[in-house]
């Protein structure tokens, strides 16, 4: 199942190139970028793990592919993403945030109804690998 | 800490169009304005007061730039040329302005994608425990990737006493680096020449891929003299005939002590000077100074100087 | 026309005896005029736009404003004398006329702020436009703009969640939030309805939503339609593997029923409620003061705010019942699309969103801000665009609006002829197709077009709904626009 979480899942997998351009996009805007990595993508799971601290003062792209080819490298079949911090008033959050590696299978999310009162059923959602 | 990340706001002139045909011809001259580099070597002119020899080097470099820009637009050349550098010299001599404008002229000839420089020194490379030096150079490196990292007194990277170094690791990865990622960055390793000289013996790696060597000789006495004309204009002050001779003796000495820094020892001494002056106006002057004794400097200012008893004009100076 | 100019000599101040003496006075004696007045950094200052009738000075005009406004009533009093009268009276301090527009007047007024009660919105209405709205000298007055001083903002919580907090919750970044409203508005039943919900967010789609006056009606009841929505929403979650929701709309005849539908809605697992502007400003607050205990992002649809909002000679300007409800505490609020099919002038509507988004918004005439407004800090509400808006118009709407907006295409989701999540796939491709191109440098306003043609090249849903709609725009002259710059219909 190709989940489709981040900014452009719904276009096809971008390249090399189309990373780096929206890369350079968030250092014009002086935003940090970090590379995350996780191998359960369950929506409520905001923590992955990450590849190194957020990078601060960059002026080009090519630090930054450096750290994505070396962890695609180190775990070529988990999903790594890009996320690029804004630090000004008012935001002080994420402002990009992009898959840019998939595992080769992706997991499904199995859930879970539980009847309680009335008709009203809970939901669990469980990730499934 | 001497990371400096110089900024550079402007937008690159536009590369001359690319079509699927290469040109059969290239006006050079005219790439040559159209690129900006004429404006960056006459900047250069300015900023720095004589260094004919090298000035000529960074014309001919220019040149060579120019001319393999030219090439690879023809078709004749498809790999990036190797640009990493090595400048030598005393300190004082302008190798970091150099530095700045050489940034700027390979961004403008398109080599590199943004054309900042970060100014580096050992201590910014190399970590102080074990598996602290890989990051902090890869840091480093990353902060510099589409400029120009400025090593200076490259030569402190290799410590072969001290088998506890770590500097070993931050040459690797630079090595790494300049070989396998031209594109991304130009490197450029300064100090003075003996001991780079030394440093690219026992690291041949380096040698191999550095292109251009440029030497900064010392300014030459009548340079510097004029340097101190400049420094003391900027704040107006002058020397009278007394003191301009007394200061022609003093360059003289003091260039064949060790530690010489050219314009900085230059400047230094112009700053203890200025303290006498102010201490001999102070101590002996009756009554009112009018402007000219608050600005000029005299004889006795500049000969109060160890300098010319042999020593040194103070404690222990570190170099540059 | 003598009658705009002004009569000083009849337009002072009266002082002392003079001012009580008992009899009929004009406003502009009794102290609700004074064109030497500097107004505070506490004070709260309000623009109308006045069109006196015929034959009333402008002046006059404008201190009667701020005396009906305020304390005054159409004669003097001598229990006046009880209080610090001075310090109540609003002042009229700058009267000007409208540019092009002979026989309007901008009229603005100064108020102490003693004169509100702290953190209630249902107070300051009454005070500014209780009273005077129906006030027989003036032909048509409108309520253009306020500026709330640091002051006074502080007294409100502001919205619960907020643009930042709620894209951390969805963990959403970059890109405009999508929504669709259910369609028909009206008749679907429970499980209908959970299916045309299910059907959008699958097909990539964040929110879908109830419309205005879907509240629990013969043909649903709303606990039948929480239930079978939220199963769409959790199911199209767990299919996607993204946080999606489903403004549930909690409004209702009274608060106590209200509080009971949020809070089932708490119990089915939902991220987000919604409410009408029309239960009033003070269950607004309620709403946003629940939302805040209850970790629920709280929607504003702004129902039936065009029969005051539309005209420019009278009424209020959407511009200050955005403002009101950033201090309310509304997280999403309708503010206009201006190329769909509802009034909205691009300026106009920029300039709500600014009052919205901004942390601090500057005077800016040709969108309609006439204050500068420190917002000290209270969250920011994200906006929402809907109404006739389609993917061909991708390109204009990030254009005007940026990012941080919620995108509703209702009749452009369901209306697909590839079916629901077909529609929503369209809307969500050309979405992130135009993001990326606007990243990269490219001219999206020009080049919008080019882009939504290259990404339905491989988009199948894309390219027929750029068949079906490609060609559809709203081209009507506006009612509402600045004064200040002419500004031309937005076309497709």
């Amino acid at each position: 199942m190709r989940i489709t979480q981040g900014t452009f899942s719904f276009l096809p997998d971008l390249t090399d190139d189309q990373i780096v351009a929206q890369v350079e996009y968030c250092l014009n805007n002086n935003w940090a970028i970090g590379v995350e990595y996780t191998d359960d993508p369950h929506p409520r799971s905001f923590l992955w793990e990450m590849w190194g601290n957020p990078m601060f003062d960059l002026r080009d792209a090519a630090g930054v592919m450096m750290e994505v080819r070396a962890c695609r490298k180190a775990v070529p079949d988990h999903y790594i993403r890009i996320n690029a911090f804004d630090s000004s008033r008012g935001f002080e959050t994420v402002r990009l945030s992009f898959i840019v590696n998939r595992p080769k299978v992706e997991p499904t999310f199995k859930y879970t109804r539980t009847e309680v009162a009335g008709r009203t059923v809970n939901i669990t959602m469980t990730t499934e690998f | 800490m001497s990371t400096t990340i110089v900024a550079k706001g402007e937008a690159p002139p536009p590369a001359p169009p690319t079509s699927d045909t290469p040109p059969a011809s290239i006006d050079l001259a005219e790439d040559f304005r159209e690129s900006g580099v004429a404006e960056v070597l006459a900047q250069l002119d300015r900023e720095l007061v004589g260094l004919k020899p090298v000035k000529q080097r960074i014309r001919e470099t220019a040149a060579l730039l120019l001319v393999d820009r030219a090439r690879k637009r023809m078709g004749l050349t498809q790999t990036t040329p190797t640009l990493h550098m090595s400048f030598t010299g005393n300190p004082g001599t302008g190798k970091t302005t150099v530095a700045l404008r050489m940034a700027d002229l390979l961004f403008r000839l398109g080599y590199v994608r943004k054309g900042h420089l970060v100014s580096v020194t050992r201590d910014d490379l190399v970590g102080q425990y074990i598996g602290h030096t890989a990051p902090k150079t890869k840091d480093v490196l990353k902060k510099a990737m589409g400029g120009v990292l400025f090593i200076d007194e490259a030569y402190y990277l290799y410590r072969p006493d001290n088998e506890r170094d770590y500097g070993q690791e931050a040459i690797e990865i630079l090595l790494q680096v300049m070989e396998n990622q031209r594109d991304d960055l130009v490197v450029i390793l300064a100090g003075y020449a003996d001991r780079m000289d030394r440093f690219y013996q026992s690291n041949p790696g380096f040698r191999s891929r550095i292109a251009h060597h440029i030497d900064f000789p010392d300014y030459e006495d009548g340079e510097l003299l004029a340097i101190a004309d400049t420094m003391l204009t900027e704040q107006n002050y002058r020397l009278d005939a007394g003191a301009r001779e007394a200061m022609t003796q003093y360059i003289a000495l003091r260039r064949a002590q060790p530690h010489f820094a050219n314009a900085r020892s230059i400047r230094n001494a112009l700053d203890r000077a200025r303290l006498r002056q102010a201490n001999r106006l102070f101590e002996s002057t009756a009554g009112a100074v009018d402007k000219e004794a608050l600005s000029t400097i005299v004889a006795a200012d500049i000969r109060a100087s160890r300098v010319f008893s042999g020593g040194l004009d103070s404690e222990r100076r570190s170099p540059s | 026309m003598n009658a705009q100019t002004e009569t000083k000599a009849q337009n002072t101040e009266l002082k002392g005896k003079e001012r009580y003496r008992s009899g009929v006075l004009k406003y502009a004696q009794m102290g609700y005029w004074n064109g030497d007045y500097v107004p505070k950094d506490t004070d709260i200052l309000a623009l109308f736009r006045i069109t006196p009738q015929d034959g009333v000075d402008p002046i006059e005009a404008a201190a009667a404003v701020a005396g009906e406004s305020s304390t005054a009533t159409w004669t003097v009093v001598w229990t006046d004398r009880l209080t610090a009268a001075e310090q109540y009276r609003a002042k009229a301090y700058r009267v000007e006329p409208v540019p092009n527009n002979p026989g309007q007047w901008f009229a603005y007024i100064a108020y102490d702020l003693i004169l509100f009660e702290e953190g209630s919105i249902a107070n300051l209405t009454a005070s500014i436009i209780g009273n005077v709205f129906g006030f027989k000298p003036l032909k048509a007055l409108r309520l253009e703009d306020m500026r709330l001083p640091v002051a006074y903002v502080k007294t409100f919580k502001g919205p619960a969640t907020g643009i930042v907090m709620e894209r951390e919750r969805l963990d959403k970044f970059g890109r405009p939030l999508l929504g669709a409203t259910t369609k028909p508005k009206l008749g679907l039943s429970a499980k209908n309805y959970g299916r045309v919900v299910y059907e959008g967010l699958k097909g990539g789609l964040d929110f879908m939503k109830d419309d205005e006056n879907i509240n629990s009606q013969p043909f649903m009841h709303w606990r039948d339609r929480f239930l079978y929505c939220m199963e769409g929403v959790a199911k199209a979650s767990a299919q996607t593997g993204e946080v999606k929701g489903h403004y549930l709309n909690v409004t209702a005849g009274t608060m106590e029923e209200m509080y009971k539908r949020a809070e089932l809605a708490k119990e089915t697992g939902s991220t987000i409620v919604m409410i009408d502007l029309v239960i009033g400003y003070t269950a607004i607050q309620s709403m946003a003061n629940w939302s805040r205990q209850n970790d629920m992002i709280l929607h504003l649809h702004r129902a039936g705010h065009g029969t005051y909002t539309r005209q420019k000679t009278h009424g209020v300007s959407f511009r200050v019942i955005a403002k009101w409800m950033r201090l309310a505490g509304v997280d999403h609020i309708h503010a206009g699309t201006s190329v769909g099919k509802l009034e909205g002038d691009p300026l106009t509507v920029q300039g709500y969103y600014n009052v919205l988004r901004e942390l601090k918004n500057e005077i800016d005439l040709p969108r309609g801000i006439y204050f500068e407004q420190d917002w000290a800090d209270i969250k920011k509400v994200m906006p929402v665009a809907s109404g006739g808006i389609h993917a061909g118009q991708m390109h204009q709407l990030i254009d005007l609006f940026g990012d941080d907006v919620v995108l509703q295409f209702g009749g452009g989701t369901i209306g697909h002829p590839m079916g629901i999540q077909a529609g929503a796939t369209a809307n969500r491709v050309a979405l992130e197709a135009m993001v990326l191109a606007r990243n990269e440098g490219r001219d999206i306003k020009n080049e919008g077009p080019e882009i939504l043609r290259a990404a339905a090249r491989w988009c199948k849903p894309l390219e027929a709904a750029l068949d079906v709609w490609g060609d559809i725009s709203f081209n009507y002259q506006s009612t509402d626009t600045s004064d200040y710059v002419p500004s031309p219909t937005v076309s497709a």
